[in-house]
């Protein structure tokens, strides 16, 4: 379960604050698909990291399984992230140097996993990048880098994905593979916040949530 | 993984990894050039200024300034033995002591400086190169002119108050007192003299190490006073114009490698830091998806800390190397007198694989911290 409480997010300082998210009230239920939509500049990214552990709201608060998430020391925050979060990004954020199964590895939560380099074989076999695993991410094409980085947030099977416009660079053949790629996790009882402007997630969502200026719409 | 994504990222970066070596390899091989031709240069100074001659000189307490200076020597006698307690007396850094006796007797006709030469004593106990001639009984070494009016060559046999003697040396012209002077072993002189365990002057070489030429005036009262407690029937005099002599090259030589050495720690520190700083902007993004992934600030700290010591270890060898070799090509040329000493300092590799990695990681600590302290939700939402 995720609690969002009054959630409210500030940027800057007078006379210049901008108010990212105002006074956000949601929950999120366990296995749930939420798709988060909203034209740019409505929070939605915000909203993402918020819940991911990585923006403090300048007030409220947000608790998964119970546990307030700002209560905890940044120390704290970054393992409860490594171990319960996985993050995909539309810019895919993989380590340019590292070849596929070094970048699915890269994963903490599966750091101490002996067999994590079979694990992250087997993944990218299901993910369809079997005769890839050994190419580095600029060999590969933006559907496969998506599902590269879709492997290594799902590596260590963590309760919930966060997704910032996951499909925002691809074309609609692999939006449609990474859609299904989430929708699976999601049918295995894990949670997916799925943040797009676009309505091609609509069809996978349990709940859509709308934001607009920073509020639910 | 953390070993191999230092590597990976080196091999990926080759150009920021190459400068951030060169630069420490610089650092390096400067510092192991310098600290092995300084100690050249050492040696050389020790060589030079001690072939300028003793600058203690302990003479018997009576003695009138007036006359000893006139006659180069004091008419007072004091006993062979302050050579002994001098010599236990730990407090100055004193070395080539030398136990004297000058006398001077008519020799065929002319006056002649007879100099009875106790082979010279070394307070720490090791063997040093004398600065004066060790001569051997039954044996003398003749001044210039002693030996140039009489025309005596090395190998003759002189009388001496009846008592022969086979010149061993003929020295060259100092334009000194000294070529008038007949060198011989001093127990051999003290007999022929009736002096028996008598002496008039222990030379001695102060290194003066401690002293700041400003206070020579305080500091020639304090060897006084404090020697007054051991031999209390001598005085001292300082020679200040080799003692300053002595001091000024070596404070020289000193403030001239602090001056360099704080430069170049300036210059390579940012230089590295740099290069760190650059390391860091252009890989923000990875660290912002390794804290947004879940890694800890003190995994992305092992990272940029571990680069960085990987530079510092390449380097120190390789900087010891080029350092060396540097030192043992020019230094020769440089320090002609002591060129022979000059040798691989392998001291110096400890300390280089010590000091040059733990370098580069401090002067790499700001980017470090710029990239640990960088917020990646900010990062990542640039992106």
């Amino acid at each position: 379960m995720i609690r969002l409480e009054k959630v409210t997010k500030i940027f800057g300082l007078p006379p210049k604050q901008v108010s990212a998210l105002k006074n956000i009230n949601y929950r999120v239920k366990e296995g749930e698909f939420i798709v988060v939509r909203g034209p740019s500049g409505s929070g939605k990214t915000t909203l993402l990291l918020s819940i991911g552990g990585m923006l403090q709201p300048s007030s409220g608060f947000i608790k998964i399984e119970n546990k307030n998430l700002y209560s905890m020391n940044e120390r704290g925050r970054t393992k409860f992230r490594a171990l319960n979060i996985g993050f995909v990004f539309q810019m895919f954020y993989l380590i340019p140097y590292l070849n596929i199964i070094e970048n699915i590895m890269l994963s903490p939560g599966i750091e101490k996993d002996k067999t994590r380099q079979s694990k992250a074989i087997k993944l990218a076999e299901q993910l369809g990048l079997a005769n890839r695993i050994f190419h580095k991410p600029s060999e590969l094409s933006a559907g496969e880098r998506q599902r590269v980085a879709l492997a290594r947030a799902l590596i260590h099977q963590p309760g919930i994905i966060l997704a910032d416009e996951p499909t925002g660079n691809l074309d609609p053949e692999n939006s449609l593979e990474v859609n299904n790629i989430l929708k699976d996790y999601n049918q295995t009882g894990g949670t997916v916040i799925f943040v797009t402007h676009g309505k091609d997630a609509d069809r996978y969502a349990d709940r859509i949530l709308y934001l607009n200026k920073g509020e639910i719409a | 993984m953390l070993l191999k994504l230092i590597y990976k990222e080196i091999i990926h970066r080759k150009l920021n990894f190459f400068l951030a070596l060169l630069a420490v390899t610089f650092a390096v091989a400067f510092f192991v050039s310098f600290f092995t031709a300084n100690e050249a240069s050492k040696r050389e100074t020790i060589r030079l200024t001690r072939d300028m001659g003793f600058n203690l000189r302990i003479i018997p307490k009576g003695t009138d300034m007036n006359t000893f200076w006139t006659k180069g020597y004091s008419d007072y006698f004091m006993p062979e033995e302050y050579v002994n307690r001098f010599w236990k007396f730990k407090n100055f850094s004193f070395a080539h002591l030398t136990a004297t006796l000058y006398k001077k007797i008519t020799w065929h006709g002319e006056d002649v400086i007879l100099t009875g030469i106790a082979p010279e004593i070394e307070p720490s106990g090791k063997k040093k190169t004398p600065m004066i001639f060790s001569i051997k009984p039954g044996t003398v070494y003749l001044g210039y002119e002693v030996a140039n009016d009489r025309q005596i060559h090395q190998g003759d046999t002189i009388k001496i108050h009846n008592k022969s003697f086979t010149v061993a040396k003929t020295l060259s012209e100092t334009g000194s007192m000294d070529d008038i002077k007949i060198y011989g072993f001093l127990p051999e002189f003290q007999a022929l003299l009736n002096l028996n365990g008598k002496i008039n002057e222990i030379m001695a070489l102060d290194c003066l190490c401690s002293y700041n030429p400003a206070e020579q005036g305080s500091q020639l009262q304090m060897i006084r006073r404090q020697l007054s407690q051991v031999l209390p029937e001598s005085k001292v005099i300082i020679n200040t114009t080799i003692a300053n002599a002595r001091e000024k090259q070596r404070h020289m030589l000193e403030k001239y490698f602090a001056v360099i050495t704080i430069f170049l720690i300036i210059v390579i520190a940012i230089w590295i830091g740099v290069l760190a700083m650059m390391n860091a902007r252009e890989r923000q993004f990875e660290t912002g998806i390794l804290r947004a992934i879940g890694h800890s600030g003190f995994r992305i700290a092992e990272l940029f800390i571990g680069k960085a010591m990987i530079v510092g270890i390449i380097s120190a060898v390789l900087g010891y190397v080029i350092g060396t070799v540097l030192a043992l090509e020019l230094g020769p040329g440089i320090f002609k007198i002591t060129a022979n000493a000059i040798k691989p300092v392998y001291a110096l590799l400890i300390w280089s694989v010590i000091i040059a990695p733990v370098f580069s990681s401090i002067a790499s600590l700001l980017p470090i911290m710029v990239a640990i302290l960088k917020d990646p939700a900010i990062t990542l939402k640039k992106e």
